[in-house]
């Protein structure tokens, strides 16, 4: 095993799940066969979060502050980790699979001339080669890739690992950052942040997702009252997205999120194969629909076949009254 | 402004893994509609360029029906060998002496999920690029990109050369018409030997093999009233799956 | 700007494309519309093509590998089930490894893309290469005529012209009652649902379950339970790496007992001659379609008009003799003979209906007509409740004992068989199935 450099995502202030998920497998694999997992943060104020990184076992923690940090932008980034990758001398990049990491990905690795294995559920590495398992075919089907170059660049789903502590000394490096305005880059017009719950979808345990079974707004406040007995956060089909129901940052699937909660609600869900592809890791799934031959009761652990208008009420009830107990 | 829009045809994942059927990556016909939409709003040119066995002429020509004007065929019949590494370095080559002001890829292939040619084609390209987008307009000699990101929207404003890797969320593509398909029959496509386009270039990853995933355990269907059922669920989360 | 062509053929499925075939290779500029996202995309069969017509539209299919059929009829077996017995009529013959072979199992999403691309084919070849287009994806909505004649199509905003037109449409046939050829109603006991499932198994499982040698195939077809007293028959065919199972039901009989298909379907797998050759496999698709009966009864008062042509099941041309189910090849046949009347129309330069009569005295003239209408009688015959209900006793009740083996004194056969049908007909129904069955067969 040798050296890998994971990269911490920061949201709302704190460093994603995902990417503690995705130190704490490096972590262990190093553990196991020697080697040490880093740690980089690139943020305006990187500093407050030398300790969470520390709490979780970086060896060594690389801060890059940078004002250009506050909002994602792919070149400076991509600028940023190139630098520091170099710098620490590391065999391997690894992210956890966000939107952002999906955008420096590619650009990156040409930079670096490293191998590639992007949104893999797994990933291994033996006698220093670098395997991963991929979901494919709208996770139909999964393939065993293999990186054949070093250096290698890893992306992983959220919910693939439990992240877990152990706490270790790091040592603490900073790296000045300069920004290059002659930099041939995209220019931030505005950032329109989407109004939801506080709850990441990727990182909670609980997910209530809504269909296009759910019409209006009686619909929506039954889909409320549930995710509210949780405090879950309301995932969304494609349907009801480009319905403006709700947000695009709520849609679950191959093209939106990948979540893994250990409870899944999936409320008036067809069950189309590119919305099963971002929920069928989930625990346990509970889906109601009206048709008894949607695809979705084929993936479910709890099958509910009615109207979601006459159920809910009901169900939300006997839940509150559960989960209060 | 001039568009080149990289397809790619890939099985269709939605048939049954047994039928085989190709198809025109979801991802890159919303590519090829908004630069379509683009080229009747704003004038300027849509270009093809697909890398991909000889029998892939079918998927180019169906873009082709859309509306798009040339098509390059970059000959490589083993095809499923390339990763994005190959494939964008492939691409590279071709453009190569070509100019065009917007190159325009899918943020992911249906098939893959790699999601990464599109940014590797602009490093080696040297182009400043934003990916899933849900969004394009011109304005002036500017291309303005909605991006959707991890927590909400980005609006990002990108002076041509540039490339943008698309979302299918972007619109809905359009199914090409009669006049549509008649004319993209007469259109060229241009062929091109893989050597042509620098097409040694050694893959960075390789699939080792492909499985059906392990499936879930078949799950219980509940009758009853809309309260019984409530009431059975609520006992099976808290006493079967111990979820709540 | 108008367009022209010689001929436009709605519908791509195997009507369709067998006239398109000889459109082709007579050099006309024509146009093929097919609503589905491509040829095949759209159709259910249970899967037979019988004859060697295919042979004459693509010579030397039967040695390519990748042809869009999946195995040849090698073997074929005849089934009638009581409730837990079955008694086959099996036949195996070296004959039927010869080529043209006499018949091949297809799937038709592979098969109708396949032809399709011999079309394709064939088109690139013609005089005419770049004026002739399958175009695939779009939806005629209607027929154009002026002055009771056929001029064209519409399909959304888009009109094109022909000097014919030529109906491949399918059963549902919308557009031949538009130009008025068929009443707009055909009565619930002129047709049947057939239902289908494809079953996924291993190649060597189904090699070996079904002794097939190499692309050899096996056909069977079930009379009697199958249907669970609903008037109609089973079939199961083996594909490369699965087999096709399902049902054609009279959809009188099904509305009137209130029962549904699928339900049947999933009752007909569980009989435990069925069960067995199933096991282990996984349902990759169902479908549903109305298809005909073979009562001459629902058939177009005539299969042309001016400008006009129809053929294949948009014709109703189909025949279900309990034997084998007919409209494949009947397709074919109707679509290269159409094709060929437009030919022989363009080179008189007259596409009124008096010149495409022709097609239909060919039509009159081949198998199509002549076993449609030899055979009546047997597809009466299959409606017949003695035949869907009680013959299918009477045989495994004779089985049972004529195949058991007690320690007791054997009876004969023939008392056996006497023995069987007089417990479940009458002597009326037994002389009455014999001399139908006798003119029927
Ligand atoms: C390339 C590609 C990528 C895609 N990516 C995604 C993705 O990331 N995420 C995604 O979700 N989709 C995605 N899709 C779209 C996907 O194919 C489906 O169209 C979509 O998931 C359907 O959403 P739905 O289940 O809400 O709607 P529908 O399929 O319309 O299903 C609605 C369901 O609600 C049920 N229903 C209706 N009324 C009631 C009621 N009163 N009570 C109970 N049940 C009721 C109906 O029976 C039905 O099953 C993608 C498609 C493509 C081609
Ligand atoms: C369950 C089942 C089992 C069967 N088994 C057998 C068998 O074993 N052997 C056999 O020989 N026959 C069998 N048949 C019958 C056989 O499938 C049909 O007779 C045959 O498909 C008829 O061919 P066709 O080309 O006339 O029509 P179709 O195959 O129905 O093709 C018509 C085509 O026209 C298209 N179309 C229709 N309307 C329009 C429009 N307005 N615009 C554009 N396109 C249009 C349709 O999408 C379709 O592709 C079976 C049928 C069923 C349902
Ligand atoms: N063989 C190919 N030919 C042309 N473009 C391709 C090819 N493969 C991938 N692309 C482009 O790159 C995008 C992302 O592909 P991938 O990196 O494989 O997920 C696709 O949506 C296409 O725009």
């Amino acid at each position: 095993m040798a050296r890998v450099l994971c990269v911490a995502a920061v949201q709302d202030g704190r460093i994603k799940r995902s990417s503690l998920e995705v130190l704490t497998h490096f972590r262990q694999l190093c553990d196991r066969s020697g080697g040490a997992v880093e740690a980089v943060v690139l943020d305006p104020q990187p500093n407050q979060f030398v300790d969470t990184l520390q709490k979780y076992g970086a060896s060594r923690i690389f801060l890059v502050a940078g004002d250009a940090f506050g909002q994602h932008l792919n070149e400076p980034v991509v600028r940023a980790l190139e630098s520091v990758f170099r710098q620490s001398g590391a065999d391997a990049i690894a992210f956890a699979s966000t939107e952002s990491a999906k955008d420096v990905l590619g650009a990156l690795s040409v930079r670096l001339g490293a191998a590639v294995l992007s949104d893999v559920a797994d990933v291994d590495v033996r006698d220093g080669d670098w395997v991963a398992t991929r979901p494919v075919m709208a996770a139909k089907r999964h393939a065993r890739t293999k990186a054949l170059t070093t250096p290698v660049i890893v992306s992983v789903r959220a919910g693939s690992y439990v992240a877990s502590e152990a706490p270790a000394e790091a040592d603490v490096v900073e790296v000045s950052f300069s920004d290059d305005e002659q930099a041939r880059r995209p220019e931030i017009r505005e950032v329109l942040v989407a109004l939801g719950g506080t709850v990441d979808l990727s990182e909670a345990t609980v997910v209530v997702a809504a269909g296009r079974g759910v019409k209006d707004n009686e619909g929506r406040q039954l889909i409320e009252e549930l995710a509210e007995v949780f405090k879950a956060p309301i995932g969304a089909t494609r349907a009801v997205v480009e319905s403006g129901m709700y947000p695009a940052t709520s849609q679950i699937g191959q093209t939106g999120k990948v979540v893994s909660p250990d409870l899944y609600f999936a409320i008036g869900i067809s069950g189309a194969i590119q919305h099963v592809a971002g929920m069928v890791n989930s625990r346990v799934i509970v889906a109601i629909n009206k048709d008894p031959d949607a695809p979705i009761f084929q993936y479910c652990t709890y099958g509910l076949v009615g109207d979601l208008y006459k159920i809910l009420p009901s169900l939300t009830e006997e839940l509150r009254a559960a989960v209060a107990g | 402004m001039r568009f080149c829009v990289c397809i790619k045809q890939v099985p269709d994942v939605a048939a049954p893994v047994h039928t085989g059927r190709m198809v025109l990556n979801a991802y890159d016909a919303s590519a090829v509609e908004e630069a379509i939409v683009l080229k009747e709003k704003h004038g300027g040119t849509v270009d093809l360029v697909l890398v991909g066995p000889s029998g892939a002429t079918e998927t180019i020509r169906k873009a082709l029906a859309m509306g798009a004007d040339d098509a390059y065929h970059i000959i490589a019949e083993d095809h499923d060998k390339l990763d994005s590494f190959a494939i964008a370095s492939m691409l590279a080559g071709f453009f190569e002496g070509r100019e065009y002001d917007v190159i325009a890829c899918g943020k992911q292939a249906q098939d893959t999920d790699a999601g990464l040619t599109g940014p590797m084609l602009a490093e080696m390209k040297g182009l400043p690029y934003a990916s899933n987008a849900v969004g394009l307009d011109i304005e002036g000699d500017r291309l303005v990109v909605t991006r959707q990101g991890d927590s909400g929207q980005e609006i990002l404003v990108l002076s041509p050369p540039c490339l943008v890797t698309c979302s299918n969320d972007m619109n809905d593509p359009r199914i090409p018409n009669l006049r549509g398909i008649m004319a993209a029959k007469k259109k060229t496509i241009e062929s091109l030997p893989m050597d042509q386009v620098g097409g040694n270039v050694s893959p960075r990853s390789q699939t080792i093999d492909v499985f059906d995933p392990p499936g879930r355990e078949p799950g219980v269907m509940l009758d009853g009233e809309p309260n019984e059922m409530a009431g059975t669920l609520v006992n099976k989360l808290a006493n079967e799956a111990k979820v709540i | 700007m108008e367009e022209r062509f010689d001929c436009i053929v709605v519908g791509g499925g195997i009507a369709g494309l067998s006239a398109a075939m000889v459109l082709a290779r007579a050099n006309k500029r024509f146009l093929l519309i097919e609503r589905g996202e491509f040829c095949g995309a759209k159709n259910v069969s249970g899967g037979v093509l019988w004859g060697s017509d295919l042979e004459r539209l693509v010579p030397g299919y039967s040695t390519d590998a990748d042809a869009g059929f999946e195995r040849f009829v090698g073997h074929r077996r005849l089934t009638f089930l009581d409730d837990q017995s079955s008694f086959s009529l099996d036949f195996k013959s070296g004959h039927f490894h010869e080529t043209p072979f006499s018949g091949v199992i297809v799937l038709r999403a592979r098969f109708d893309e396949w032809l399709a691309t011999k079309v394709q084919e064939a088109i690139d070849a013609s005089s005419v290469a770049d004026e002739s287009f399958l175009a695939t994806n779009v939806l005629v909505d209607r027929v154009i005529q002026e002055d009771g004649r056929v001029t064209g199509i519409q399909a959304g905003e888009e009109q094109f012209f022909a000097d014919c037109v030529i109906l491949a449409e399918g059963v549902n046939n919308l557009l031949t009652r538009q130009v008025g050829l068929q009443p707009d109603y055909v009565p619930a006991d002129h047709v049947a649902v057939g239902v289908k499932e494809v079953i996924g198994l291993d190649r060597t499982v189904v090699e070996e379950r079904f002794q097939l040698d190499g692309l050899a195939g096996m056909t069977n077809e079930f009379v009697g339970y199958a249907t669970a007293g609903v008037e109609g028959g089973g079939f199961l065919y083996t594909n490369r790496e699965s087999v096709s199972i399902g049902l054609v039901l009279g959809m009188k009989d099904l509305r009137e007992k209130r029962v549904k298909p699928y339900d049947i379907l999933n009752d007909f797998k569980s009989h435990p001659a069925v069960a067995d050759t199933l096991r282990g496999g996984e349902v990759l698709e169902y479908s549903a379609h109305v298809v005909s009966t073979g009562d001459m009864g629902s058939m177009p008062k005539q299969l042309y008009g001016d400008g006009v042509l129809v053929v294949g099941e948009a014709g109703h041309l189909l025949m279900n003799s309990g034997r084998a189910i007919q409209g494949m090849d009947y397709a074919m046949r109707s679509g290269i003979l159409a094709a060929e009347t437009v030919v022989e129309a363009a080179a008189d330069v007259d596409f009124s209906s008096s010149s495409l009569r022709r097609y239909e005295q060919a039509l009159e003239a081949s198998f199509v007509m002549k076993d449609l209408k030899g055979f009546q009688d047997a597809v009466h015959l299959l409606h017949d409740p003695i035949m869907y209900e009680k013959m299918p006793a009477v045989l495994c009740d004779f089985g049972r004992s004529f195949f058991t083996v007690e320690s007791e004194p054997t009876e004969k056969a023939i008392k056996s068989f006497r023995k069987a049908a007089k417990k479940h007909l009458t002597t009326w129904e037994l002389v009455r199935l014999s001399a139908k069955a006798a003119k029927s067969l």
